[in-house]
């Protein structure tokens, strides 16, 4: 169990865990504070530098600093709206729509902090796989490599000229098709898509991955790896049963399983 | 065999002094990356022909460099029992003469640049005593790029054989290892370097001893000691001629800074752009190995190290902790956000110390001679002496130590002899991307860690470019801003769209498309990208733009403006015209122009259309008459077309 | 790259720092570039996804994906060399040579090479010999002091012929 220790945000004192971003803490609290990069399931990254707040006491170093990569210790005392971190972000926020033009998601963040133009130029590359709405935030490529372990994408290049695809801009048969990176993103830029027994990542230079027919129905339902992914972990005689079972399919197996248990005919598996 | 006593450190020294000093003449050619290009090794070669032929009895060698990079090949010769004497510019065809010179126990003296009576290698007992004699040639130290120099960094640089260990140790070398190990504690050696008050020589200057604490106390079973040598500022080369000419200073410092800290591996990170330092460091360790100054029980002791070397590939932003961590784990170089510092959670997570070359190559002096004798060079809070690569747009190019606190005017005008062909010297730049350039007005500016801070640049590795009035500022910042945009990671927005955003802006200032408000969004997204970035590389890649903002803002409005660039360097903003009177009709121009610009023919005066010229400069370089000139916001009176050159000139 | 020398350079390394970069290293300087198949082989043998290697070699510039000419040159680019001209050297290379600058590559690299496959024209960012500004480097050679003039006499050494 980790230590409980008490912080100041905004002048407020809230109860956070010993080492918890203050980020976290600030989403809890419902103290508003954007951001693009940051996600509960994986490390703090740093990257987007929204969530800048200023330090003005502890134990630490003060001045600002981002929210996600800060931690909570006894005594901190962050404010989260200072006229110069409104300054410096509103500057950011225009720099993200000049990067991510086609964004809906960036155009209302932004608006809800007042910013709905830009000075600089918006990009326009006609052939964008992310159809000119990427913030490199990065989130995509963690969650391939931190949580699903695949890392079919990656970042390719370095600086202004850094992009995120498959190696060699290739189909890659590394990815599972599990989705996992069009359900991170903060921006909606991964396209994705089933066309009968395939689902073809848009973005990811047309990967296909086949998707698994249900046994029972015969409709496509979840990408084959994604399936072994998860059999995998599957008790044996469960997965025989389940094996192969659209959701759907398998709802209906396990209720009427259910019912057949309730009216005494089979014996409920428990060792 | 394998240095285990003090007497067996002083049996190596005994055979390494009969290598400095033989009884017959020792000639050592300088044999450096600049020395090698400037011919060096052509020159070893042709002597050791010439040597063999004429049957002379000399010890041949090579050395390190000197210093003095525009006087290269240097060779230096040591009659027994005379002053070593420095010569310059030798060249392949001297060979044969300093051959036979040689030989008859004489100096070619038309070819001396200086000699050396005694020299102070620092970390030797006492000061070595050459001989007195050549009243002709000057002493090093009276020559005006010498004088105000102090060589502590530079202790062996272009006096020593970098490839002997031997002679390493003749002149002190692992002798203060051995005080550290059998003569202090860890908690001494820590101490003596925070009295000293060196400073972390790759840029921002942070208290050596006081990083080295952190690091030494974690607690951890395993601990890294890491060589920064991943010099990355475009215009310093100080830390590649301390690997080349003396690595094994750098690998003492780093055996007595692990003892220090408690750490059992160490890793020099060499940029991939230096091949003969990563040799030389890879022949250092590895007779560092056979003499058992690495590896098990150094000197008898429980204290066991050894150093690997690990190659960067290319990527300015290595020079940043993290991201050099990163890299060596085998990642892209993308910084971290800190904390946890590398002192607690460095290279694969454990606590890792890391400090640049010159840092390191300035632990063995200071155990050696206490920490106390360093800090009386230099000024208060910027202790011992600094290294400086002056190059650029000056008389006198090469490395220069001189003791912290010295005067910009002291090193760009008294040690470099100020402006190249009279020219007028405007500005020099310190600290490469992330430093500023200053003004003339602020020459008398004590180059340290602090004052640079106040005018708005920053020490960095010690690059000290030297720019003139054809130098123009607006294209600086913008070519700084080049470097920064291809070198930033991506990572963070600030700096990798800020930055492209600042360059877009400088790049429409110096095609003449600029406006004064460009000035105010420059300067709005300067202070962002300083105040949001990730990494150091971001928070100062601004500065080169601040500084010239602040320094030469007349040189922008002139831009903005008047469309001229005074410098004459923009292109957009220049025009190349042919002086008629000049003009012989050779029609070398005409045949050289890539754009068929120039209109012309034999005897006739030749005229640039300045509608189709690209202002390359191409005619320029190729007349033999000096007939054409570059304008910015002017023109001279042509014909409207070619018509013959007047005779008689 | 034949498979054997491939082996041979991932086994040279024992410890994993530094490991990935020095066997990348080692192939660019054997082959001139990182071919496919042998990031391919390296992915598999060492077990790391083929996205991470790809990644690698386009973050440092030291590495090139396509084949290179016979000769390299290399331009530096560093500060002393930009004030000393080192953007007009870079300029006359590629008019002697007949090459236009044209694009970069995808990820912000320069390079080019000449239609025949003997030179392939780069930059650098500083070679350290910044005493000898404007620097070129040709096939690891370092020459300094350049000019216009002095440039295509280098070039000559190298088998130039002449525009």
């Amino acid at each position: 169990m980790k230590k409980t220790v008490r912080i100041k945000i905004n002048g407020k004192t809230y109860e956070a865990e010993e080492g918890e971003s203050i980020l976290s803490v600030c989403n809890r609290e419902n103290i508003d504070i954007p951001n693009l990069c940051f996600n509960e399931a994986l490390a703090p990254y740093g990257a987007c530098r929204l969530c800048m707040v200023e330090v003005v006491n502890g134990p630490g170093k003060k001045g600002m600093t981002t929210s996600c990569t800060l931690e909570a210790v006894e005594g901190l005392e962050v404010v989260t709206d200072t006229e110069q971190i409104v300054k410096y972000r509103n500057v950011l926020f225009e720099l993200y729509l000049a990067q991510a033009p086609n964004s809906e998601e960036i155009k209302e963040m932004a608006a809800k902090y007042g910013v709905t133009k830009t000075r600089f130029a918006k990009k326009a590359k006609p052939l964008d796989p992310l159809g000119n709405k990427c913030v490199l935030c990065g989130q995509c490529v963690r969650v391939c490599d931190e949580i699903m372990g695949t890392a079919a994408i990656n970042y390719i290049g370095r600086g202004f000229h850094t992009k995120i695809n498959t190696p060699y801009l290739e189909k890659n048969d590394a990815c599972m098709g599990c989705g996992a990176c069009a359900e991170v993103c903060p921006t909606g830029a991964i396209q994705m898509e089933d066309i009968y027994d395939k689902r073809i990542m848009k973005s990811w230079s047309g990967t296909e991955v086949k998707l698994k027919k249900c046994k029972s129905c015969g409709r496509y339902f979840a990408p084959e790896p994604i399936a072994e992914f998860a059999y995998a972990k599957l008790d044996p005689e469960i997965k025989e049963e389940l094996k192969d079972l659209c959701p759907d399919c398998r709802r209906k197996l396990l209720s009427r399983k259910e019912i057949l248990i309730s009216q005494g005919e089979v014996s409920k598996n428990e060792d | 065999m394998k240095i285990k006593t003090l007497q067996d450190l002083e049996n190596v020294r005994k055979a390494g002094i009969k290598k400095l000093f033989p009884d017959k003449p020792r000639i050592a050619v300088g044999l450096a990356t600049c020395g090698i290009a400037a011919g060096g090794q052509d020159v070893y070669e042709a002597l050791e022909t010439a040597l063999k032929k004429k049957g002379v009895n000399a010890f041949l060698t090579k050395t390190g460099c000197f210093g003095i990079c525009n006087e290269e090949p240097l060779v230096n010769i040591a009659m027994p029992g005379k002053p070593l004497v420095i010569l310059h510019k030798v060249q392949k065809e001297d060979a044969e003469s300093i051959a036979e010179k040689v030989a008859k126990g004489k100096l070619p003296e038309e070819k001396a640049l200086c000699k050396i009576e005694e020299w102070d290698h620092i970390t030797s007992e006492k000061p070595f005593f050459y001989g007195k004699g050549y009243e002709n040639i000057p002493l090093w130290n009276e020559i005006p790029y010498f004088k105000p120099q102090k060589k502590v960094v530079l202790r062996d640089a272009g006096i020593i054989n970098p490839e002997d260990i031997e002679e390493y140790i003749a002149v002190g070398g692992y002798s203060a290892v051995y005080k550290a190990l059998t003569k202090m504690t860890p908690d001494e050696v820590v101490e003596e370097v925070k009295k000293s008050g060196l400073r972390g020589r790759g840029g921002a200057g942070f208290p050596t001893g006081l990083k080295w604490e952190f690091t030494k106390k974690e607690k951890s079973d395993v601990k890294y000691v890491i060589c920064n040598a991943d010099e990355g500022d475009p215009g310093a080369y100080m830390n590649r001629n301390e690997m080349e000419s003396d690595p094994h200073m750098v690998i003492e410092g780093m055996i007595i800074g692990a003892y220090a800290i408690g750490a059992s591996e160490g890793f020099i990170y060499v940029r991939a752009e230096y091949p003969l330092a990563i040799e030389r460091l890879k022949l250092a360790i590895k007779q560092a190995k056979e003499y058992g100054l690495l590896g098990e029980h150094i000197f008898g002791t429980e204290f066991s190290f050894d150093i690997r070397i690990a190659t960067g590939a290319g990527a300015f932003v290595c020079g940043e902790e993290t991201a050099l961590i990163a890299s060596i784990e085998g990642k892209p170089g993308r910084p971290r956000p800190r904390p946890p510092f590398p002192a607690q959670k460095g290279l694969w997570e454990k606590p890792t110390n890391i400090n640049n070359v010159e840092t390191w190559c300035n632990i063995a002096p200071i155990i050696k001679k206490g920490g106390e004798w360093f800090s009386r060079i230099g000024i208060e809070r910027n202790t011992g002496t600094k290294v400086f690569s002056l190059v650029g747009k000056v008389n006198k190019v090469g490395l220069v130590e001189v003791p912290l606190g010295t005067t910009i005017n002291e090193i760009v005008c008294h040690i470099g002899g100020c402006g190249i062909k009279s020219k007028e010297i405007k500005a020099v730049q310190t600290g490469g991307p992330s430093g500023g350039c200053i003004p003339r007005n602020l020459f008398d500016t004590p180059i340290d860690y602090d004052h640079l801070k106040e005018v708005g640049s920053i020490m960095g590795s010690g690059g000290l470019v030297v720019m003139d009035e054809d130098t123009c500022m607006v294209d600086t910042a913008k070519y700084f801003l080049s470097f920064t945009v291809d070198e930033s990671c991506g990572k963070c927005v600030p700096c990798r769209e800020g930055l492209k955003r600042m360059y877009d802006i400088l790049e429409k200032i110096t095609d003449g498309r600029g406006t004064e408000e460009d000035l105010g969004i420059l300067d709005e997204l300067a202070h962002t990208i300083k105040a949001t970035s990730l990494c150091g590389l971001g928070q100062t890649a601004p500065n080169p733009v601040i500084t010239t903002i602040k320094y030469f803002k007349d040189e922008y409005m002139e831009h903005i403006k008047n469309k001229v660039c005074p410098a004459r360097v923009c292109r957009a903003l220049i025009d190349y015209f042919i002086v008629p009177d000049k003009c012989k009709g050779c029609t070398i121009c005409a045949k050289n122009c890539p754009v068929g610009a120039i209109d012309g023919g034999p005897g006739l005066i030749h005229i640039i259309d300045q509608s189709k010229c690209i202002a390359c400069g191409t005619c320029m370089d190729v007349c033999p008459f000096d007939a054409v000139v570059k304008l910015s916001g002017e023109k001279i009176d042509t014909p409207d077309k070619p018509i013959p050159v007047k005779k008689g000139r | 790259m034949d498979k054997e020398k491939l082996q041979e350079i991932i086994d040279k390394y024992d410890t994993e720092s530094g490991k990935l970069l020095g066997i990348l290293e080692d192939i660019q300087r054997t082959e001139g570039y990182l071919p496919k198949d042998s990031l391919i082989y390296v992915s598999k043998h060492l077990n790391v996804p083929l996205s991470k290697l790809y990644s690698l070699a386009t973050f440092y510039s030291f590495f090139n994906l396509q084949p290179v000419g016979k000769h390299i040159i290399t331009v530096c680019m560093g500060t002393a060399c930009h004030v000393k001209g080192a953007p007009h050297i870079l300029e006359t290379i590629e008019e002697l040579l007949g090459i236009s600058p044209g694009e970069t590559t995808s990820n912000g690299k320069f390079m080019l090479t000449t239609s025949d496959k003997q030179f392939t024209v780069n930059t650098a960012r500083c070679f350290g010999a910044c005493s000898m500004a404007p620097v070129i480097r040709v096939d690891g050679k370092i020459y300094g002091y350049n000019t216009p003039k002095k440039v295509a006499e280098i070039l000559k050494k190298y088998g130039w012929r002449g525009k």
